[in-house]
C-alpha cells in the first residue's frame, strides 16, 4: 500500500511541478500583485537551476519517482532490493534540494510561494513513505521465518 | 526474487492471492486514472481562466486611446522609466510608500530620469477601478501625483477588505488635497477616463506585465516592490546603455506628454 501511495503522489507532484512550470514560462496564472507571493520567488534568481525553471527538475524527479514507485508496486520487478534503493536515494535527494529552496524562500528571497512549499512537504512525505516501507520490508524479513529476501 | 514470491504464492493459495493481487491492482490503476484526470482538469482550468483575465469590466466601444500614463520629470532626462502599479496592491503601496520618494529626490528631480506611470487594476482588486479613475479624474486638475500619494497611503481604508465604497474615501481624499470635489465626482461617477485606463491595461498586455507593480528602465523589465539601492542600480545600467547608445527612451514608449493632453476629447 505505502509503494502505491509513494506513486499516487508521485503523480500528483507531476502536476504540482507542471503547474509551476508553466507559471514561471508564463503560460499559467493570474495576474497579480506581488507581495508575499510567487511572483517574488519565481523571479528570483534562484528560480533557475543549471539553465531550467527549478520547477522544470521538479517534473522531471516526480515523474522518475512515480515510474520508479509504480515498478516497486506492480510487476515483476517489485521485489527488486535496487528499486527501494533507487526510490530512497532520489527522495532523499529530494528533499535536501527542497529543503534548500524553502530555506532560500524563508531566509534569502523572504518571500513564500505556497505550491512551492507543498511541494517540498510532499517531497518530504515521499521520503517518509519510502523509508517506512523499507523498513517493514526490513522487519518482515527479519521476523518471517523463511522468507524471501 | 521476483520469481521467488511468486512462485511461494501460487504454493500456498493460488487462487485467492491472484484475484486479491489482480483487484487491487484495479484499484491502483483506477487511483492513478483519477488523480491523472484531476491534475489535468486542475491544469487546463488554470490555463483557461488566466486567458480570460481581461475580461473586467472593459468596454471595446470605447475610442482607443494611446497609452500615455501619468509622467513625472524632465522630457530631457537621459532614461525613462515606466512604472506598471494597481492602486489596490499592497506591493505598489509599498513601493509607492517606501522607495518612490527617494526615487522623486534623488533621480527624477536631478533630471537622470522620467518616470511614468500606468495604472493597471487587477481583476482581483474590486476597488482598484475607483481609485485608478479618481487618480485621473485628480490629474485633470492637474493633481494626479497629489492624489497618487493620497490614494496609496491610505490603501487600507479604501480597500476591498476595509469598504464597499472606495469613492466616498476618494471624495474625502480629494478634498484633502484640495480639487474642486464637485467636478472629481462629475469625473469619476461618469466613468471619463475609462478608456485611458484600458489603454493602459492594453500596453500592460502588450509588453507582457504580468504582476504589480512592474517597471521598465531601460532595456529591463523588473517585477516587485523593489528597493531604493535596486531601483537605481538598474537605473545606472539604463543610464550607461543610453550614453553609449544614444537612445533615450525605451522602444515603443509612447509619445511625450501625459494623460491630460491625450485625454481631451
Amino acid at each position: 500500500m505505502l509503494r502505491r501511495l509513494v506513486a499516487l503522489l508521485a503523480l500528483a507532484g507531476i502536476f504540482l511541478a507542471t503547474y509551476l512550470t508553466l507559471y514561471k514560462l508564463g503560460y499559467i496564472g493570474t495576474l497579480s500583485c506581488s507581495v508575499g507571493s510567487c511572483e517574488t520567488v519565481q523571479t528570483s534568481r534562484w528560480a533557475t537551476f543549471l539553465g531550467l525553471p527549478v520547477a522544470a527538475w521538479g517534473v522531471g524527479f516526480y515523474v522518475l519517482v512515480f515510474a520508479l514507485a509504480t515498478m516497486w508496486s506492480v510487476g515483476s520487478f517489485a521485489a527488486s532490493p535496487a528499486l527501494g534503493w533507487a526510490l530512497l536515494l532520489l527522495t532523499g535527494w529530494g528533499v535536501i534540494f527542497s529543503g534548500w529552496l524553502t530555506y532560500l524562500e524563508l531566509f534569502v528571497i523572504n518571500a513564500i510561494c505556497q505550491w512551492c512549499v507543498v511541494s517540498a512537504i510532499l517531497a518530504a512525505v515521499l521520503f517518509v513513505l519510502v523509508v517506512m516501507e523499507r523498513r517493514r520490508r526490513v522487519d518482515s524479513v527479519r521476523h518471517e521465518p523463511g522468507g524471501h529476501g | 526474487m521476483g520469481k521467488d514470491r511468486v512462485g511461494s504464492n501460487k504454493g500456498q493459495r493460488p487462487g485467492v492471492v491472484k484475484s486479491a493481487g489482480k483487484s487491487s491492482n484495479r484499484a491502483f490503476y483506477i487511483a492513478i486514472a483519477v488523480v491523472a484526470v484531476v491534475g489535468i482538469a486542475a491544469l487546463t482550468w488554470l490555463s483557461t481562466r488566466s486567458a480570460n483575465r481581461n475580461v473586467i469590466q472593459l468596454d471595446t466601444s470605447l475610442p482607443a486611446v494611446e497609452a500615455v500614463g501619468y509622467v513625472m520629470g524632465s522630457p530631457d532626462a537621459p532614461v525613462e522609466v515606466i512604472e506598471f502599479a494597481d492602486f489596490e496592491c499592497p506591493g505598489c503601496a509599498q513601493f509607492a510608500i517606501l522607495t518612490a520618494p527617494d526615487v522623486k529626490t534623488r533621480l527624477v528631480e536631478t533630471g537622470q530620469i522620467r518616470l511614468r506611470l500606468m495604472d493597471f487594476p487587477l481583476p482581483q482588486h474590486r476597488n482598484a477601478w475607483t481609485a485608478s479613475l479618481s487618480a485621473a479624474c485628480a490629474n485633470e486638475q492637474g493633481k494626479f501625483w497629489e492624489m497618487h500619494d493620497a490614494i496609496f497611503g491610505s490603501q487600507d481604508r479604501w480597500n476591498t477588505q476595509a469598504t464597499r465604497n472606495p469613492l466616498g474615501v476618494m471624495v474625502e481624499l480629494a478634498r484633502g488635497i484640495g480639487l474642486n470635489v464637485d467636478q472629481f465626482k462629475e469625473c469619476v461617477e461618469s466613468r471619463k477616463y475609462q478608456p485611458n485606463i484600458q489603454a493602459h491595461l492594453t500596453e500592460a498586455d502588450r509588453r507582457g506585465v504580468r504582476s504589480t507593480p512592474s517597471f521598465i528602465i531601460g532595456s529591463r523589465m523588473i517585477p516587485g516592490a523593489i528597493g531604493y539601492d535596486t531601483f537605481k542600480a538598474y537605473v545606472d545600467t539604463a543610464l550607461a546603455e543610453a550614453a553609449a547608445t544614444g537612445a533615450t527612451r525605451p522602444t515603443g514608449t509612447p509619445q511625450q506628454g501625459s494623460d491630460s493632453a491625450n485625454a481631451a476629447r
